[in-house]
């Protein structure tokens, strides 16, 4: 009988780590069908199980496995920012926060994906396409690091009953920039008489929280004609006078507004959901806000609400501009990424592959109760999209697929997403509503400090 | 030949003698027990506790990350909360820990059914009562100002929309829900007082305002002085009142080191810049740290 002694067990065990790397093909093997994928979490759990329905019928038709992470939103990009700075990433993510793919492409940190784009090349819309991409200054070129599955707009929605309360009706809401939103300053006006006292027209949210206020005042930019303010080319035009002139607008309006007592005083100090949460408590007429979240989060609880009473201002009903011309809607688009260091980029690509096919992306904005639009215009056309039954989806897809549309701006140049981080825009909207100064000084004070963050990522 | 043969050996039994201590005294097969016990406990601290601190530092070490920390304005107003949440949390919530704590040595049923009651803030969760005082201070729709309204008509005020009430709110909350944890521990540092001495204070006429002043604050002086730098020290990370009360605001006027920290690192996606602004508490923190260990030490000779 052999005698175990301390010494020969330590041999032993010295014996079996050397010996690990040669004994353990087969687990290798299994890994090499493994890839791990990381996505954030609906708003409503129909989004979820959507998601974790694709991964099931990938793993179903191909034999391989994906292990998905579904992480709540804020956390999840806490997680992505540590795994790409520690180095330690899954094989597959998708862009949250949306600039992600930019930030990090700058820093040549995705693999390219332009093979996995070429096989829907044809079916995406242009804004999803270059939604995807990024400059990269290392190889100093604009690559396509993302594949586009799903896109937002920032529609605007209505509570008919307040409307008609005031004695109005949602068809009497004027098309044009000002009109529109001052109409809603009427309706307030109006509630008041009637005892209404904390009831507000208008949900803008001039906050310094989340990415609401960029996108509040992004649209309100383009409403008042700043479309230039960056260009294709990625350069920024603040001494273009259109842009200078439409910031200006942007921020009186919406720094005016508050100030005039038509936005929820609290307003100033919302995180992301507290717009949602009031607008659904009726403690304003309307709210500017992305996605449909507001209206999908009570279809199933209150289908009266989703049905009846709640108006989504897509098109036709979202204003254009003052002038009578439509205003493009800007597209938040969320896209699959490989991060360089993941360790089965051949799953990986062929789980995007399988994702990217419109049957399969199709559905899964669908189950997810489109609360997310398509990236492929031909998706806009299913029953799905075009149920006449449902009051918010055909207006929805008409301004964020059908209409004109165009990507975030940080898609040109990335200095745009630290504007938006930063709270710049915030910024001047607050001066103006709280601190009582003039428009102008606050946009000159916001452009000079735009000015100094596009300084920081000069193309080479 | 004795000459070279002392100058030889001499090394040599340095060497052992070096060798014998580095083993401790142990010999043979007990050292290499030793150290199949001790490696372990250095392995979970070079990777828990060495690298992290290394890794924070060498990430916080570009300088240029303090140049563009020190000019923006979001971080020079942060120092100012960060030093009046310091400040003003700390020593209000301890005093009126060592107030309470002298209340609760009471004798009587009634002063533990209080007891009772008044650690309830600190065993519930905390990020949900942040929240719930977030909306109640709402200024259109919140409790306070509907109280204020449908008992005096009084329209209060948007609690959370100024730099000052918004702070103001963060420190009530903060203590509000640690002020129980450090009157139980100053309560308990006061059971550990013999009763022999207060005895012996109440014959010499130290009673009330005298006995606390002579006898009782002296004894749980340096108990008090621990508990407030220990207090210090866990403040300066807190991360949840000021997230969940105020969310650092209005307009990022309300921020402290530790969320600016997490701001920079994740919400502007640079991490080394959150590192830095955390980084740049040290000079404060390592100094607390260092009197803290003096009087850890020194504690142990009182009471």
């Amino acid at each position: 009988m052999t005698h175990l002694s301390r010494r020969s067990i330590l041999r032993g065990s010295l014996a079996a780590a050397a010996a690990r790397p040669f004994v353990g093909p087969y687990i290798a093997k299994a890994a090499a069908t493994t890839a791990s994928v990381w996505f954030a979490q609906g708003f409503v759990q129909d989004e979820d199980v959507s998601l974790r329905k694709a991964v099931a019928d990938y793993e179903k038709q191909s034999g391989n496995k994906i292990e998905l992470s579904i992480t709540p939103f804020a956390p999840e990009r806490q997680k992505i920012v540590a795994a790409l700075t520690s180095g330690v990433v899954p094989d597959v993510l998708a862009n949250n926060p949306g600039e992600i793919l930019q930030i990090y492409g700058w820093q040549d940190r995705w693999m390219d994906v332009s093979d996995v784009v070429e096989t829907q090349k044809a079916q995406y819309s242009d804004t999803a396409i270059v939604s995807g991409q990024a400059y990269n200054n290392v190889t100093k070129k604009v690559g396509q690091y993302g594949v586009p599955i799903r896109a937002a707009v920032v529609p605007t929605h209505i509570w008919r009953p307040l409307v008609e309360k005031a004695g109005f009706k949602v068809e009497d809401i004027p098309k044009t920039w000002d009109a529109y939103f001052d109409f809603f300053k009427k309706v307030q006006d109006n509630l008041r008489k009637q005892g209404e006292r904390k009831v507000y027209g208008l949900g803008f949210q001039v906050t310094a929280n989340g990415v609401d206020p960029y996108n509040l005042f992004m649209a309100f930019l383009l409403g008042y004609g700043g479309q230039n303010v960056v260009s294709k080319d990625g350069n920024l035009h603040l001494d273009d006078p259109k842009v200078k002139e439409a910031a200006i607008k942007a921020t009186a309006y919406l720094g005016g507004a508050y100030r005039d007592g038509y936005v929820p005083p609290s307003a100033i100090n919302w995180n992301d959901a507290d717009d949602n949460n009031a607008f659904h408590a009726r403690l304003m007429v309307m709210d500017v806000d992305g996605t449909l979240s507001t209206e999908v989060a009570v279809k199933e609880k209150h289908p009266d609400w989703y049905f009846k009473e709640m108006v989504t201002h897509g098109t036709p009903g979202y204003p254009t501009d003052n002038q009578g011309k439509p205003v493009p809607a800007i597209v938040g688009v969320t896209c699959w990424m490989i991060p360089k260091g993941a360790k089965n980029v051949p799953v990986a690509k062929e789980f995007l592959k399988y994702f990217a096919q419109p049957k399969v992306v199709g559905e899964f904005i669908e189950l997810g109760l489109g609360r997310w639009l398509p990236v492929m215009p031909a998706l806009a056309k299913s029953p799905f999209w075009q149920d006449a039954k449902d009051p918010h989806l055909r207006g929805y897809v008409q301004m964020g697929l059908l209409g004109p549309t165009t990507p975030d701006y940080f898609v040109f140049n990335l200095a745009m997403a630290e504007v938006r981080n930063q709270h710049v825009w915030s910024m001047a909207m607050i001066d103006v509503a709280k601190e009582g100064v003039k428009p102008e000084a606050a946009v000159d004070k916001a452009f000079k400090r735009v000015e100094e963050i596009f300084a920081k990522y000069k193309k080479a | 030949m004795s000459s070279s043969f002392v100058d030889i050996s001499r090394p040599a039994i340095q060497r052992r003698t070096f060798a014998r201590s580095l083993r401790g005294g142990l010999k043979g097969g007990e050292y290499t027990w030793a150290l199949a016990f001790v490696v372990p406990y250095i392995a979970v601290f070079i990777t828990f506790v060495a690298y992290p601190v290394v890794y924070g530092l060498w990430m916080g070490s570009d300088v240029n990350l303090y140049r563009e920390l020190f000019a923006d304005p979001i971080y020079q107003s942060t120092v100012v909360n960060t030093v009046l949440y310091l400040a003003l949390g700390v020593n209000v919530k301890m005093f009126l820990a060592l107030l309470l704590s002298g209340f609760f040595m009471r004798p009587g049923r009634w002063t533990k059914i209080l007891l009772l009651i008044f650690v309830l803030p600190w065993a519930v969760p905390q990020i949900s009562t942040f929240i719930s005082i977030h909306w109640m201070l709402n200024g259109e729709w919140g409790f306070i100002n509907n109280v204020l309204y449908k008992l005096f008509h009084i329209e209060g005020p948007s609690w959370l929309n100024d730099r000052w009430s918004a702070l103001g709110a963060v420190i009530v909350s903060h203590i509000w829900k640690w002020t129980p944890f450090w009157t139980l521990i100053l309560l308990a540092g006061r059971m550990a007082i013999p009763l022999e001495i207060r005895d012996t204070a109440k014959v010499d006429g130290a009673t009330g305002l005298s006995g606390f002043v002579h006898i009782t604050f002296p004894l749980l002086a340096n108990l008090y002085l621990i508990c407030t730098l220990l207090s210090t020290i866990f403040l300066l990370g807190d991360f949840n009142a000021v997230t969940f009360v105020s969310g650092g605001g209005p307009a990022n006027q309300g921020h402290v080191l530790a969320t600016v920290g997490i701001r920079n690192a994740f919400d502007l996606a640079r991490p080394p810049l959150g590192v830095a602004a955390v980084m740049s508490a040290l000079p404060m923190v390592i100094p607390l740290v260092i009197v803290l260990m003096r009087k850890l030490r020194t504690a142990e000779v009182q009471l």
